[in-house]
């Protein structure tokens, strides 16, 4: 990423209006709301919520992610990712919890899962030095590719 | 010891209060040299003069413009004491105190707090809200921590003393006809933005004043840097021992 915005202070989190055009990565410890435009990565310790105006093109890494807007990069939501009916993503999702109303568009991977949602037979089977790390690895990723051609 | 500087009185009612503040003072035993600005000696030249002296306090009587202009004579060199006379919410909840009273008192106990402010480079110090307003649309660029720019155009933009930038703006789409006969367009957009950083750097298309109490402190462009715990203000519930 070209920029780097350093996070020193809490503050109050970070609101990108729908007249702003904004590059570089921003950084916050808060909540982030974007509803204009952003070219570069967006991180929050908290949530990341993408306006139905707003346009990402950069990574997105947040605890908790809602999407009505468009991005066009990879998604990090550490506890739950949410795409709205507007939303649309171009980009692959990694998180636990994924909703995808009627109407959203996804084009890239999903991975999803984590450990302790594995089955106890294959928990059990991790405990056995040969072979176990490449089947635990595939049994906690599920990868699905959606409409792979639409964009 | 205190140095008190008045700010020059608006309106007689201001002058009463003056009076009012000089028998509060008295009473209290926290009587000092009182001195008035005026436009041949502003409140930083006093406050200059205070600090020459030997004056370890200054106590700012007056609006925002004035407390601010005294906050930014006597920062790192002294104690800031504030009694706020028609100033704005923001004043009397850094002080703790509603009215002159109130605010008299809290000197007379001197608990003392560290706030934070925000220089406006080269020597000005944001310490009150400060605001950027312009009735027309103008550009704005921000330069956040020096590697994030937004770019906007806005109507509106007010600064603290954390250094927590809002930007607002609000216009109204094209009205157009269709078909000859219908008229689409004309829709308020509101915007609204909400930045934080330690330095900040504001370029204007066209160049406009930065404000307190609609009266100026500097010009754009200008750098802001935030500068934590830097003023060491008297109020009521000050938790600082010196």
């Amino acid at each position: 990423m070209k920029n780097q915005m350093t996070d020193t202070t809490s503050g109050p989190g970070t609101v990108v209006g729908v007249n702003v055009a904004l590059s570089g990565t921003l950084k916050d410890q808060n909540d982030i709301v974007v509803y204009g435009m952003v070219d570069g990565e967006v991180i929050s310790e908290k949530s990341v919520t993408v306006g139905q105006t707003a346009q990402v093109k950069g990574p997105v890494h947040g605890q908790s992610i809602t999407i009505s807007g468009t991005i066009r990069g990879a998604i990090d939501a550490s506890e739950k990712l949410e795409i709205l009916e507007t939303g649309k993503v171009y980009g692959s999702i990694t998180t636990k919890d994924l909703v995808i109303h009627s109407g959203a568009v996804l084009v890239g991977k999903v991975i999803m899962g984590a450990e302790e949602e594995l089955p106890a037979e294959e928990v059990a089977t991790e405990e056995k030095p040969e072979n176990s790390e490449t089947e635990s690895v595939e049994a906690a990723k599920e990868e699905t590719t959606l409409a792979p051609d639409e964009e | 010891m205190y140095y008190y500087i008045l700010e020059a009185p608006s309106a007689r009612s201001v002058r009463q209060n003056y009076q009012k503040l000089r028998d509060i003072l008295t009473q209290l035993g926290i009587a000092g040299e009182v001195v008035s600005a005026s436009p041949a000696r502003t409140s930083t030249e006093l406050a200059e003069m205070g600090i020459g002296k030997g004056y370890s306090t200054i106590v700012a009587v007056g609006g925002d413009h004035h407390v601010n202009e005294v906050a930014t004579a006597v920062i790192g060199r002294a104690v800031l004491g504030i009694i706020p006379v028609n100033a704005s919410p923001l004043v009397t909840d850094i002080v703790g105190a509603t009215d002159i009273r109130d605010a008299a008192e809290a000197l007379k106990f001197r608990r003392l707090s560290l706030q934070s402010t925000v220089l406006v480079e080269p020597e000005t110090i944001i310490f009150l809200d400060s605001v950027i307003q312009t009735s027309r649309l103008a550009k704005i660029s921000l330069i956040l921590d020096n590697r994030v720019r937004a770019h906007a155009y806005f109507n509106r933009l007010t600064i603290n003393r954390f250094l927590e930038l809002r930007l607002e703006s609000l216009h109204v789409t094209e009205r157009r006809k269709v078909l000859g006969m219908f008229n689409v367009g004309g829709q308020p957009i509101r915007s609204e933005s909400y930045f934080h950083a330690r330095n900040v750097r504001i370029v204007t298309d066209p160049s406009l004043p930065l404000t307190v109490a609609d009266l100026p402190i500097a010009q754009s462009p200008i750098q802001l840097r935030l500068m934590p715990d830097s003023l060491k203000v008297i109020t009521k519930r000050g938790t600082v021992l010196e």
